[in-house]
């Protein structure tokens, strides 16, 4: 059992006090504004990246997965009991856990969310668990080759699964590859588009950028009026879910897991798609499909345990093969290139204190994250009183300040400010930040191993396709690009999933 | 003529609205009960829920006065809301609750009872919570 | 809907987005309510958004971002191009260039017809006065410390794009205030400029 070892060494990780600290902290921040409308979790965990530069990579990678995970159980609450979706991956629990609250059941709404949640998470670490050391030891024979072509489809997979325009996404994409460039080449020594300013000469960094286009872009996005609808306060009866609420919800409970665990490792799949499958699957395979929209357990159930499943296995082409598979892996792959640490096949075996202590704080997170969501769920309600007005400048003056700490560099500050302006400005005209900021983290690593690549072929492009995982990769690439074409050429059907404009209140799809 | 009651689910909301019922009643005139939430956040403490609202309305038809609810929401000033729409249904009479709150509570927390109390050119009145003996 | 049932009781009043509460269930018949659908959400939604940009916007996007594409060529061709076997620095940031200017010409042909951008409403200038503040805030912060920028930057998004009172405004401003000097400044010892 040679293999379960560094699993258990793992825990040894997870369990020093201050681990244990962050993890808590993270899932608390993940709920909070999974509960309040405006930030979502990728503008967080970006604009919150100057505390992981204190700490130790593990400590800080735990944090900042806690938010992410911990957010999809945030997004539940307001679903339920203010027909609300806190979250893009909460929009289907509305239907029948809004349904359930008018019945006067949402005690037991929350706590079939909670289970489904925590089980989803669960089945989803014990894959990750599983299959992440498997995926990494084939990923060992990569080269510079199988990198590049990687590196490409991920950021072409993200960049067309995303929500908006492929066109525009690819576009984004481009800008963010240019905005890698910026800075001196590693090959040749030359400076690119720094315009004599000192400040450029090393290239931008990541995190200035994140946070401005995340972060600063969502604020400012949020400082227009919509139409805000107010609602009374909810109470929930401390219903505690039946025996038999659980008996019927179990099956969707599995097959949701089980489901988000699949959609969640593809590039541009995630926590929201997930969610949506699963309510589909569910209410075709039931016997009276007409319950499901008027109080059907199992369209709670199922939704909240795709989510968080596919909320963490997302994290698995992140931690075996360094591709992020959607914005918020991105910023979490910036993360780690800050503290040093270079995702990738070879993580799990170079630093496998990280890599367990990741992977098992998420045990820990969910059962804190099941705990708390219950007991806690009248003081969140509590929180979304206070006024959006209230909260922005705070928000804001956290992240000026907050980059500042990093370098102590106002030029830092500026940079925030520009791609603040940047990141509002793609929101109203419909471009998507995530295939940025990814493009952005992928652009040097991609070139690099683009260029490594040319010298090992003597520049001869067809290289790529001699040897065979790059043959493959960039086979699929190809797909991937004709697909569209291919489809408006031979005008298949539409697929028959729910159609519903997840476009409310522009959370940045996970 | 119509009567404008503010109301909000307090102890001071609900004597407003029995003492403007009583005086819809004494007077024989309809009721219209403003009850206005500060938008910004999703929930408002101050806005009556479906129930509430159907519940308010009974009473008033038990009491054989012919009510109105009106919950538009506000991101100013409540007190400009009030009496905008004091105006515009040309009210006879505003019926208030007011808060015991110390005259330094009042100068920091600000109070919109006073200033619709010192603002409107119609009646108000004022009503405080019957303690319970 | 929801709002429509409440409406029988009364006339004219304008009831509007009153949320059940979690009470006991409604009196109304015993019956299952209506279930919510997919469309109806949508459409919910999209009443609070802003409107629809029109065609123009996606227009104007695949101009600027054609016109980035092209500037990125022309400076990534000064930096010379060499070829496959011996690339110069331009050429990567060339291959980028093409692909951008190529798909914004694909927005420019093909975009017209989606109205996915938001239109800029008068709400959105706004965002214009938060950004002119975050500028201010830079500008002074470097010399008169972090206290008075922030205390400034607070009051004005909260009375003037938060629309909350004077007192509460100036009252929570001086909290925010001093809620970071204690946190950034007494606490964790950030080397921010600050005054006192």
């Amino acid at each position: 059992m040679d293999f379960l070892s560094p699993v258990i060494n793992g825990f040894g990780v997870v369990l020093e006090p201050m681990n244990l600290l962050y993890c808590l902290i993270g899932v608390v921040i993940g709920m909070l504004i999974g509960v309040l409308p405006g930030l979502g979790p990728a503008a967080t965990i970006a604009i919150l990246l100057p505390l992981t530069y204190g700490v130790e990579p593990v400590t800080a990678i735990i944090m900042l997965s806690g938010i992410f995970y911990g957010a999809q159980y945030g997004g539940t609450i307001t679903s339920v009991l203010l027909r609300l979706p806190g979250e893009a991956s909460s929009v289907v629990t509305v239907f029948d856990g809004f349904a359930l609250a008018r019945q006067g059941k949402a005690g037991t709404a929350l706590g079939i969310a909670a289970i489904g949640s925590f089980f989803g998470g669960t089945v989803s670490i014990i894959g990750l668990t599983l299959l992440a050391p498997v995926v990494a030891g084939f990923a060992l024979d990569f080269g510079p080759p199988e990198y590049t072509a990687l590196a490409m489809l991920g950021i072409l997979l993200v960049a067309t699964v995303s929500n908006g325009s492929k066109l525009k996404s690819i576009i984004a994409a481009s800008l963010g590859l240019l905005l890698a460039t910026v800075g001196r080449d590693t090959f040749t020594g030359e400076s690119r588009f720094t315009f004599d300013n000192l400040s450029l000469a090393d290239g931008l960094d990541f995190v200035p950028i994140a946070m401005g286009i995340f972060g600063l872009g969502e604020i400012l996005y949020n400082l227009e009026e919509r139409h805000n609808k107010v609602q009374a306060p909810a109470k929930v009866a401390n219903v505690w879910p039946s025996r038999k609420d659980l008996k019927e919800s179990s099956g969707a409970i599995g097959r949701g897991s089980l489901l988000g665990f699949f959609l969640g490792i593809l590039p541009g799949g995630g926590a929201t798609i997930a969610s949506l499958a699963a309510y589909a699957m569910e209410k075709k395979r039931a016997k009276n499909p007409e319950r499901f929209g008027r109080g059907a357990v199992e369209g709670v159930a199922a939704p909240e345990s795709a989510n968080n499943a596919a909320a963490t296995s997302s994290f698995i082409p992140l931690l075996t093969l360094g591709i992020p598979a959607n914005a918020t892996m991105a910023i979490i792959f910036g993360a780690l290139l800050i503290q040093g640490v270079t995702p990738g096949p070879q993580l799990v075996q170079n630093d496998p204190e990280l890599f367990w202590g990741v992977v098992n704080s998420m045990y820990i997170g969910n059962i804190l994250l099941l705990i708390m969501s219950i007991p806690l769920v009248g003081i969140f309600v509590k929180i979304l009183r206070v006024r959006a007005a209230i909260l922005a400048p705070i928000t804001v003056l956290i992240t000026l300040i907050g980059v500042y700490t990093i370098n102590n560099s106002i030029f830092d500050i500026w940079l925030v400010i520009v791609f603040g302006i940047l990141g509002y400005l793609m929101k109203k005209f419909g471009f998507e930040p995530g295939p940025l900021v990814l493009a952005f983290v992928l652009g040097s690593l991609l070139e690099e191993n683009l260029r490594r690549s040319l010298l090992l072929f003597g520049g001869d492009p067809a290289g790529f396709i001699g040897r065979p995982i790059s043959g493959v990769l960039l086979l699929v690439f190809l797909l991937v690009m004709l697909l569209p074409l291919l489809q408006k050429a031979f005008r298949k059907t539409r697929s028959t999933a729910p159609a519903v404009e997840v476009r409310h209140e522009e959370k940045e799809r996970v | 003529m119509t009567i404008l009651i503010g109301y909000l689910p307090t102890p001071e909301g609900e004597a407003a609205l029995e003492a403007g019922i009583a005086e819809g009643q004494l007077r024989r005139e309809s009721i219209v009960i403003l009850n206005s939430p500060r938008k910004g956040a999703p929930v408002d403490a101050a806005l009556a829920s479906a129930e509430q609202v159907t519940e308010l309305l009974r009473r008033a038809e038990v009491a054989g006065v012919d009510a109105t609810i009106r919950q538009p929401g506000h991101t100013d000033d409540l007190t400009d809301e009030f009496i905008d729409i004091a105006d515009e249904i040309d009210a006879s009479l505003i019926v208030i609750g007011l808060r015991r709150r110390s005259q330094v509570g009042k100068f920091i927390l600000g109070s919109h009872s006073q200033r619709i109390l010192l603002q409107a050119d119609r009646p108000v009145l004022a009503v405080k919570v019957r303690e319970k003996s | 809907m929801i709002s429509a049932s409440n409406q029988e009781v009364s006339s004219g009043g304008s009831v509007t987005n009153a949320a059940a509460g979690n009470g006991p269930s409604p009196a109304i018949a015993d019956e299952l309510p209506e279930p919510l659908t997919a469309e109806q959400l949508a459409a919910e939604w999209d009443e609070e958004r802003p409107p629809h940009a029109g065609p123009l916007a996606n227009v104007a996007a695949a101009v600027a971002t054609a016109a980035l594409g092209a500037a990125g060529l022309a400076m990534s061709v000064a930096m010379g191009l060499g070829s496959p076997e011996k690339p110069e620095p331009g050429l990567w940031p060339f291959i980028i260039s093409l692909v951008m200017i190529a798909m914004s010409v694909a927005l420019l042909v093909f975009g017209r017809k989606k109205l996915d951008a938001e239109a800029f409403s008068s709400s959105s200038w706004q965002v214009a006065a938060g950004v002119a503040t975050l500028v201010g805030f830079v500008l002074v912060v470097g010399v008169a410390g972090f206290e008075i920028p922030t205390l400034l930057l607070t009051f004005v998004w909260l009375r003037f794009l938060g629309k909350e009172t004077w007192r509460m405004s100036i009252l929570l401003s001086f909290a925010v205030t001093a809620a970071f000097y204690l946190i950034f400044v007494v606490a964790l010892s950030v080397p921010i400029p600050h005054l006192f």
